[in-house]
């Protein structure tokens, strides 16, 4: 036994550059594999964690920047007066925003300030902070994203602009920057406060772009988001109702189908990586191809030389396997990368189960690189493979 | 004399497996990466054709879009007074313009998604002002009636815009409006959008207020000028020119071409490797053969520019075998794509065409993969030590 296994590490040892090239060729892919995977789980992720919060969307039914009355708000209510199956309505109003002299595009939403805390449990964890938004008119929560990218922190009065009416600068004040919401990038301020700018300026009010509402359960969520519409049919203001999901992934595919898009690529990296190491086992079984007849000759069976030219083939893509994992494992929990951002999903998490995927795709790579090899080696004929030796 | 590249293309054949494992990765690569050209390509062309300086898009200060700008039309006459306005008998080119979307199913994927069409009221002016604007099938639309035309990508790629069929346009959606004609414009992002009679739509839309105003200026006038007095205490909108306002809409997805960008880089280094595996093998294999080369009087210089261009000429089939992959695909799984502009909220559409540029260029990052990767082992063959290599055996 430990003579076939020094026979196996010598194998490998013998030609140092191929070995540490394949191991390369395989890590490199499995370094994409993992941040494509990573980032593709981060966001579905993201849309799970939209599910879990039973929330409805409304918009208006032609087109999302279409306004709603704020008054559909009552009637939604209406619904079920008892506040149990239809736990709470926020009407937000879209104001975008960017502060002066930068051109970085903000997201910043005006919400029902009454509402949103019972709407969107994840934000205003403390109760000072919830205290803080009752209390302050121009409270803004904003985005932990954007807090690490404009160094905005709690207790900073900053300027926005927005990019709808009233168009004039308005202050704020911030009070959370939301550590614990899956959504990085949003900022939050009250509806009254940007209501009042309006009337400053003259601009029509009363008006939101969506609704977000939260509901008690699964059932209530099926049954609001078809009540709602038959509430509002053929009313001059007609709605369309999805659940949060379904309304962030449509948001977010309309820009670019990200997810999609990184899937085929792993898709083809893996393809890649079981060529490279696939090239390396044929090499090795041509220049060995003596060797082997050899071996047969003197009595060893077939398997055995099957077994030698596998798990050689696994050995060298689990270790390019290994190393393709643990690098951006490493990377981005352990270095500066870790505060790297990717639109949307912003902290790029690469998860142990990815990793440990990864690896069990290396080996996959490993039996199917061998596997032609290994099969020409037990099918060898002894004779012929000798023979055809100068 | 150098060696004849009919040597180094038997060379190739000889190892039958490991030339077509070798090509393989390269294709896999080069596919990839032509494919994200071809993206970046269709993106730029489509925006390039929006690059004509001397025209200006106005938005309400504030705004960073057509579709979030409101301009009260007492501000919008205020731009009466700029002097550096191209002008036809008409008047002066200045396009008083409104942009709302509706939400059309997707012809690519059987109508399983929508995208938020753009819908432009315009006047006459807008077609002296746009002049990249033609119609290439029916008529223009007739102000007197409820008629618009669809520009020539919408029509390709989103369901119910045939000339004939009606639109239902309108805040509530219950305005019919027939199309009468479809319009080309170059290529650019106008393309994507449905144009309208101005006045109708307003009033189909409940609005009063323009989005923006798009200006012509006159040959000579600095548009930087212009977009001062624009933006200065006379009239107080703001102003870009068509380029940056377009460059500004495909931010995000440049962000995210980025990211491909990276992993498509780290797979290149992997399929260097892989044909330095390849390579080396290769020299290892024929070491007496290289010695007999030398023998004769070929150079370490000549082996090593040989093994080089083995290296390039394999790598090259891989990359056309990758480009013709990618052309298959487009193919097969469809050519068109959109993108939804950064702060619009409405859809850009083009379609991804692999260019002779496109191809030359991914054969240009094969080549250079090529050179790498038999560097090392190309060196080495240049090294061998003859009498040695002749012994051996």
């Amino acid at each position: 036994m430990n003579l076939r296994l020094l026979y196996l590490a010598r194998n490998l040892t013998r030609n140092r550059i191929r070995t540490a090239l394949t191991c390369a060729a395989v890590a490199l892919p499995i370094i994409i594999y993992v941040l494509s995977t990573a980032v593709v789980e981060g966001y579905e992720e993201f849309l799970e964690q939209a599910a879990r919060e039973l929330r409805l969307a409304v918009t208006q039914r032609t087109s999302i920047i279409n306004p709603l009355p704020a008054g559909h708000r009552p009637k939604i209510e209406s619904l079920d007066p008892t506040g149990a199956r239809l736990v709470a309505v926020c009407g937000m109003r879209w104001i975008g925003g960017r502060i002066e002299n930068d051109p970085r595009p903000l997201s910043t939403l005006a919400v029902d300030a009454d509402t949103f805390p019972t709407s969107f449990p994840e934000y205003l964890r403390s109760p000072d902070e919830r205290e803080a938004w009752v209390r302050d008119k121009q409270a803004l929560i904003i985005g932990r994203g954007v807090a690490g990218q404009f160094g905005w922190k709690k207790g900073d009065r900053v300027t926005i602009v927005p990019s709808v009416p009233p168009y004039t600068p308005m202050e704020f004040h911030v009070v959370s920057t939301s550590e614990e919401a899956s959504d990085p990038l949003t900022n939050w301020f009250r509806r009254d406060y940007l209501e009042e700018e309006l009337r400053k300026s003259g601009a029509p009010e009363g008006l939101v772009s969506f609704f977000f509402i939260k509901c008690g359960s699964k059932a209530d969520l099926d049954h609001f988001r078809v009540a709602i519409d038959a509430l509002f049919a053929r009313s001059p203001d007609e709605t369309k109702t999805q659940d949060e999901k379904t309304f962030m992934n449509e948001y977010v595919t309309q820009q670019f189908n990200l997810p999609r898009n990184l899937r085929i690529l792993a898709a083809v990296t893996v393809f890649v990586a079981v060529m490279a190491a696939a090239n390396t086992m044929s090499m090795n079984f041509r220049d060995r191809i003596s060797e082997y007849a050899t071996l047969k000759s003197m009595g060893f069976s077939g398997g055995i030389v099957f077994t030698m030219i596998q798990s050689e083939s696994l050995l060298t893509c689990a270790a390019g396997g290994i190393a393709g994992a643990a690098v951006p494992y490493v990377l981005f929990t352990h270095t500066p990368m870790k505060n790297f951002t990717v639109p949307l999903i912003q902290h790029l998490d690469i998860a142990p189960a990815v990793c440990g995927q990864a690896v069990l795709i290396a080996l996959a790579i490993g039996l199917l690189a061998g596997a032609w090899p290994s099969w020409l080696a037990v099918r060898l004929h002894v004779v012929t493979a000798l023979r055809s030796l100068e | 004399m150098a060696l004849p590249i009919s040597y180094h293309w038997r060379n190739l054949f000889v190892r039958k497996t490991t030339t077509a494992l070798t090509m393989g990765v390269v294709a896999a690569v080069v596919g990839v990466f032509a494919w994200m050209l071809g993206f970046s390509a269709a993106l730029d062309d489509s925006l390039s054709v929006a690059s004509d300086d001397r025209k200006l898009i106005v938005l309400k200060p504030g705004a960073t879009a057509e579709s979030n700008s409101a301009i009260p039309i007492e501000d919008y006459n205020r731009l009466n007074q700029l002097t550096e306005l191209a002008r036809t008998d008409a008047g002066s080119l200045q396009s008083p313009e409104m942009l709302v979307q509706i939400s059309l199913p997707r012809l690519r994927d059987g109508g399983r998604t929508a995208a938020n069409v753009a819908v432009r009221g315009v006047t006459e002016t807008a077609f002296r002002v746009h002049t990249t604007v033609k119609i290439v099938a029916g008529r223009t639309f007739n102000p007197a009636a409820r008629e618009v035309i669809v520009g020539r990508a919408a029509a390709a790629q989103f369901a119910g815009l045939q000339i004939g069929s009606t639109l239902n346009l309108g805040y509530s959606g219950d305005r019919g409006y027939q199309i009468v004609g479809h319009f080309s414009a170059d290529g650019g992002p106008l393309e994507s959008e449905i144009w309208g009679y101005l006045p109708s739509l307003l009033n189909a839309y409940n609005r009063t207020m323009y989005s923006s105003a798009n200006l012509r200026l006159r040959d000579g006038a600095d548009p930087k000028a212009v977009i001062g007095e624009i933006e200065g205490p006379a009239i107080q909108l703001s102003a870009q020119t068509e380029p940056a306002y377009w460059q500004e809409q495909s931010r995000n997805i440049r962000t995210y071409l980025g990211i491909a960008n990276f992993l498509v880089a780290i797979m290149c280094i992997a399929a260097v490797f892989s044909i330095a595996n390849t390579m080396f093998a290769s020299v290892a294999g024929r070491t007496r053969e290289i010695a007999m080369l030398r023998t004769i009087g070929f150079s370490g210089g000549q082996i090593l520019t040989g093994f080089v261009i083995e290296s390039v000429l394999l790598s090259l089939i891989g990359g056309l075998i990758g480009c013709a992959g990618t052309l298959a695909y487009l193919q097969l799984a469809g050519s068109t794509k959109d993108m939804f502009g950064s702060t619009t909220f409405t859809t850009l559409a083009f379609d991804i065409r692999l260019s002779p540029l496109i191809v030359a260029k991914a054969l240009g990052l094969v080549t250079l993969v090529g050179i790498i990767g038999a560097a090392v082992p190309a060196r080495r063959a240049a090294r061998v030590q003859v009498v040695n290599a002749l012994r051996a055996e």
